[in-house]
């Protein structure tokens, strides 16, 4: 092989590398515990929110924090990959915002034979897979998704009367946080027979899917006059998809995880109401607990953040 | 206006050009003759900057010219018509002539559609040609898009045009239109290359005519003081029967029976026969359908009707799989597209066609692959540190030294060899002949098809001449001549 | 085999090793954490899956094909696989069937190549879309998890202190080396992607061989779905999104020319764990996550640069 591109090749990696190395070799070198938060993924305004919770309660406790998360929220096995890479690194405690509630069992129960406490963030883990596999956490921090998408519901059933012809935007299949919202919100209407869901369909989370699943919905029941989306990107969406079809004033809809954005437009009076779970208590709280547990203080198996209606 | 001096060109193993002069006056026709691998085409992309020389001087209207890229040659006044044309299919007649040179409007970027169609319009209109500028080029016949190629020449203000074969494909009122198109060049001044194979145009149209043989200038004569016969003797003249093996042909058993095999529109109940330990020679012009009829018996295209039988029985060679597992063998004429795996090794295409006898259950032998694919380039000859070389570094002769071992790796008893000695250097040339002749020896079938024809004439024993896809005559190698292959190869219409 | 002709068979691999060596040195220079037994096997166990799908693709791509359907397959063979156990059908018929359902997905798609005259690039997308709709469909978009302690040991188990995952693994590729090279199948891959036309008129019968390719492809996929289903302990229809281009890359990095008829297995799986090795390496020193995925992409560009320059070189 000929060489100044290998060279050049070689040396731009090794550059790479120790940049990389450079970053991370700051803290490394002082004796601070190091807590790890690992979310779902870094791209959603909602785990941003729950990193910066996390990083002012690393800074007031004085402690390094790690952040990772995967390319693509729904990466269980990347997620699991992430937090073995941790393991190896002996960070000393865990806190996880699990991408599958099942999925993340095997490597919680790794954590535990590697002697690293694990805390779990949004989304909770499977009891009884945890059990069966003999793992444990130490707490879970968060809020109930169920109850959530139960308020929502009967925020919606109230705002209209008892009557409404509802188009629900669904997250991706088989995601335990949408199913619960999900759920949920179905319980919440359940009441009020004049509540009918004429369709539900997927829209993947995603802010453009939730405008075209609403504009095609739209046309397929033009009589619609309410939405609940299973979060608050896909609500965005369908605004703007409402928006267009000029029917702002005949739908009322409703989100879910109170985004700066949402709680403008609920705000503005575009949007009805948004689901508050503030990501950054459960950030803040989250590393919180781990210093605590680190300290030898037991924290208590659940802590509640509490939800609230933005309206 | 074009002279070009002691132009040199050599490939690795091949001199394609050994100092060739051509000079073209300005309104001149000037016919560039010669077989196939007389070189040409390559001296035509050295004009064109599309292949670097690496010896000789290109001067245009007096003035030194490096032709070093298409673009410089383009800026020097060369336009070349290939037999494949460079046009867009998809846009107009007028944004093909006028392609990467279209009026501007007054919005930066976007086109004057009115200007461009008048521009296109008034260059079709100089050359007398009667096309819609707006017709879509995909839409058109050959010959209309032959003309729209000469347009865009024309409004590149070319100064010196190559025409590369432009009749082949053409009908007899097509070829009249194009030579009067030709004629009104020639009266602008235009100074015209003209390649062609057919005899009769020569006369038509030209004014001079350069014969080329083997990388070399043969001889430059003026149309008028030149007879057919002394064309067709400074063509193929030369004089190198001793590089052909002497035979001793013992004909055996008839191999392969091929019985009013057609192919519609390509080949025309066509019926020959071979025999064991024969070596039959196929002439004929490029088009004549040669290369059709070894595919349409390999079972590489679809027949029509008729039938094939081997060694006394009918056989259905629907796919050369078949064809392989009866004892075919195909050298094809493209043994880089057709013949060979380049990027692969010369153990591996020796033993591809044959790999079912290294393998037991599907298994591979390597070992036995390996030994058999030494002994092979052992006993061919083949130059290459080993036989993990890939074939794509090796030269012309030694690739298809290396196609012929996989024939022979598979026993094959009937061998269709199309063009089996194109782009090899005369050494090696030798080396195919000495092999065939072998081949046959030993009692293999052999069909040869062959442009070349001191290499027909010296290798076969008997000769079929292909002419728009019908067997047009037969010779015994004791009868046959040069010149009498050749006036049956053109058809009848060059007896007049 | 003498020396030149094992240089001028593995020469191309000494290069993809040169790269994965120096990244290995220079990751235990910069964190202790990286060169410990504990971890390498961690990062070997990281690149199973991925490092099983891209052997299938590294068929698919040696014979100038590509498959885009192995991460939706994978998917689908895995809740076939899911649904199959939970029904309680014991676990040699339960992998079997899901391997089968890989392969089936790799017939169809070799057939819309071979017989079809599709481009691989178009059958694979509309077959990648059919069996993530399928996955979605049987399962309805649920997880399907719990699964018994002997299945769990394909993840978990451990066989003279290497995981049982990574012993998998290695046999794959032991097996996958031996076809491609001690095979008549083997060769055909080859000579197929090198040049189709010449392949075919030597007799080869190349229609059946693509369909073979394929469905290596697919059963390997659906393989490696076994191992990603242990390992989670559950069987997701999303499984999978975009693994395809994690095998393709793995696959390019490992030599493997795009255009077909060169590369080797051994070449994919030093790529493979170039890719795993990165991306430990990038969580051990807590580098954002961002930032990784600009090292890698850097990555998988050099080495393909790396392939077009050596090719452009020898010509």
């Amino acid at each position: 092989m000929t060489n100044p591109f290998r060279t050049f090749l070689l040396v731009s990696l090794a550059a790479l590398l120790g940049g990389c190395g450079r970053e991370a070799a700051k803290p490394a070198s002082d004796s601070r515990p190091v807590i790890a938060l690992v979310v779902k993924t870094l791209n959603h305004p909602f785990f941003v929110d729950m990193q910066r919770g996390a990083e002012e309660a690393a800074r007031a406790a004085n402690v390094e924090l790690i952040v990772q998360a995967a390319e693509r929220e729904v990466d269980v096995e990347r997620q699991m990959q992430i937090i073995e890479n941790l393991i190896q690194r002996k960070v000393g405690a865990l806190v996880i915002a699990p991408s599958g509630s099942r999925e993340v069992v095997p490597v919680i129960v790794k954590a535990n034979r590697a002697g690293i406490p694990v805390l779990t963030v949004d989304t909770r883990v499977d009891a009884a897979a945890l059990a069966g596999a003999g793992g444990q956490v130490a707490t879970f921090i968060g809020s109930d998704n169920h109850e959530g998408g139960r308020i929502a519901g009967q925020f919606l059933a109230e705002k209209l009367g008892g009557r409404g012809r509802i188009v629900v935007l669904e997250g991706i299949p088989g995601h335990e946080t949408g199913d619960a919202r999900l759920r949920g919100f179905r319980e919440g209407i359940r009441a009020h027979p004049g509540m009918v869901v004429v369709a539900s369909q997927p829209a993947n989370w995603e802010r453009d899917q939730g405008y075209n699943v609403c504009q095609n919905l739209l046309q397929a029941h033009p009589d619609v006059n309410a939405l609940f989306a299973a979060n608050d990107l896909m609500a965005l969406g369908a605004l703007e998809a409402i928006a267009a079809a000029g029917r702002r004033r005949q739908v009322t809809v409703v989100g879910f995880d109170a985004l700066d954005e949402a709680r403008a437009a609920v705000k503005a009076g575009a949007m009805a109401g948004t689901i508050a779970q503030n990501p950054a208590l459960m950030g803040r709280t989250g590393v919180e607990r781990a210093v605590a547990l680190l300290r030898g203080e037991a924290p208590p198996v659940e802590i509640g953040v509490p939800i609230e209606l933005i309206k | 206006m074009l002279a070009m001096r002691g132009i040199a060109k050599r490939y690795p193993g091949v001199v394609a050009l050994d100092g060739v002069d051509l000079t073209v006056e300005s309104g001149e026709v000037h016919i560039l003759l010669g077989e196939n691998g007389a070189g040409k085409s390559t001296l035509m992309k050295i004009l064109a900057g599309a292949v670097a020389r690496d010896a000789g001087t290109i001067e245009v209207a007096g003035k030194s010219c490096g032709m070093a890229t298409p673009r410089a040659a383009q800026q020097a006044g060369v336009a070349i018509i290939y037999q494949e044309f460079n046009l867009v299919p998809h846009l107009t007649v007028g944004e093909n002539i006028l392609l990467g040179r279209e009026p501007a409007s007054g919005l930066p970027g976007f086109i004057a559609a009115d200007a461009l169609r008048r521009e296109a319009q008034r260059w079709l209109g100089e050359l007398g040609i009667a096309l819609d500028p707006d017709a879509r080029v995909a839409d058109l016949g050959v010959a209309e898009q032959q003309m729209v190629e000469v347009a865009k020449a024309l409004s590149l203000e070319a100064r010196i045009l190559v025409m590369d074969e432009p009749t082949s494909a053409l009908s007899n009122a097509e070829i009249s239109r194009l030579f009067e198109v030709i004629r009104r060049l020639r009266r602008r001044g235009v100074a015209i290359i003209y390649i062609s194979h057919r005899m009769e145009e020569l006369a038509q149209i030209g004014d001079r005519v350069t014969v080329m043989r083997d990388g070399r200038h043969v001889a430059t004569r003026g149309i008028p003081d030149v007879t057919l016969d002394e064309l067709i003797r400074l063509m193929v003249g030369r004089e190198l029967k001793e590089q052909f093996p002497a035979r001793r042909t013992a004909r055996g058993a008839e191999a392969l029976r091929v019985e009013g095999l057609t192919r519609r529109g390509v080949l025309h109940d066509v019926s020959f026969t071979l025999h064991c330990g024969e070596v039959v020679g196929l002439a004929g012009l490029m088009g004549s359908g040669r290369t059709e009829l070894a595919r349409a018996i390999f079972g590489a295209d679809r027949i029509d009707s008729g039938r094939v039988m081997l060694n006394g029985r009918d056989v259905a060679i629907d796919s050369p799989r078949t064809a392989v597992n009866l004892g075919l063998g195909f050298l094809t004429e493209d043994r880089k597209r057709q013949g060979l795996v380049l990027c692969r090794d010369i153990a591996e295409n020796t033993s591809l066609a044959s790999l079912d006898r290294f393998c037991r259950g599907g298994v591979l032998s390597t070992a036995r692959a390996e030994a058999a694919a030494t002994r092979l380039a052992t006993d061919l000859r083949i130059k290459a540190p080993s036989i993990a070389q890939a074939v794509v570094n090796l030269s012309g002769g030694n690739q298809q030294k290396v196609v012929l071992a996989k024939w022979i790796c598979r026993e094959a008893g009937v061998l269709l060899f199309d063009e089996p000695t194109r782009g090899i250097d005369v050494g090696a040339k030798t080396e195919i002949y000495q092999l065939i002749s072998r081949l046959a020896a030993e009692g293999r079938a052999i069909l040869m098809i062959s442009s070349e024809l001191p290499e027909i004439l010296g290798m076969s024993d008997r000769i079929l001449v292909m002419h728009a896809g019908r067997i047009a005559g037969e010779f015994s190698a004791a009868g046959a001549t040069q010149e009498a292959i050749l006036e049956c190869a053109l058809g009848p219409k060059v007896a007049a | 085999m003498k020396v030149p002709t094992f240089i001028a068979r593995h020469g191309r691999q000494a290069g993809t090793v040169a790269v994965f060596l120096m990244l290995c040195a220079v990751l235990s220079v910069l964190t202790p954490h990286f060169l410990t037994t504990s971890n390498l096997l961690n990062v070997a166990q990281q690149t199973v899956v991925n490092a099983i799908v891209a052997v299938g693709l590294t068929y698919v791509i040696l014979s100038g094909g590509i498959d885009l359907s192995v991460g939706s397959v994978l998917a689908l063979a895995g809740v076939v696989l899911g649904l199959a156990l939970e029904a309680g059908w014991p676990l040699p018929v339960a992998i079997a069937a899901c391997v089968l359902v890989g392969a089936l997905c790799g017939v169809l798609n070799g057939m819309l190549v071979a017989f079809g005259r599709l481009p691989p690039f178009i059958a694979t997308l509309g077959l990648m879309s059919i069996a993530r709709g399928a996955a979605l469909l049987v399962t309805d978009g649920r997880p399907v998890s719990g699964f018994d302690g002997s299945f769990r040991w394909l993840a978990t188990g451990e066989l003279l202190g290497v995981p049982v995952p990574v012993w998998c693994m290695l046999a794959v590729y032991v097996a996958a080396h031996v076809v491609l090279h001690r095979t008549r199948f083997g060769r055909y891959v080859f000579a197929i992607g090198g040049n189709e036309e010449a392949t075919l008129l030597s007799g080869v019968p190349v229609a059946r061989c693509k369909v073979g390719i394929y469905a290596l492809g697919g059963g390997l996929a659906a393989g490696a779905s076994v191992l990603l289903t242990a390992r989670l302990n559950s069987a997701q229809p999303i499984a999978g999104l975009n693994y395809e281009l994690d095998a393709i890359a793995a696959t390019v990095i490992g030599g493997t020319s795009l255009l077909g008829g060169q590369g080797s297995v051994f070449g994919t799986l030093v790529g493979a764990l170039i890719m795993g090795v990165l991306r430990n390496g990038l969580n051990l020193l807590g580098v954002s996550s961002f930032v990784q995925q600009v090292v890698i992409g850097a990555v998988i560009i050099a080495a393909v640069l790396l392939d077009t320059f050596f090719k452009r070189s020898r010509r």
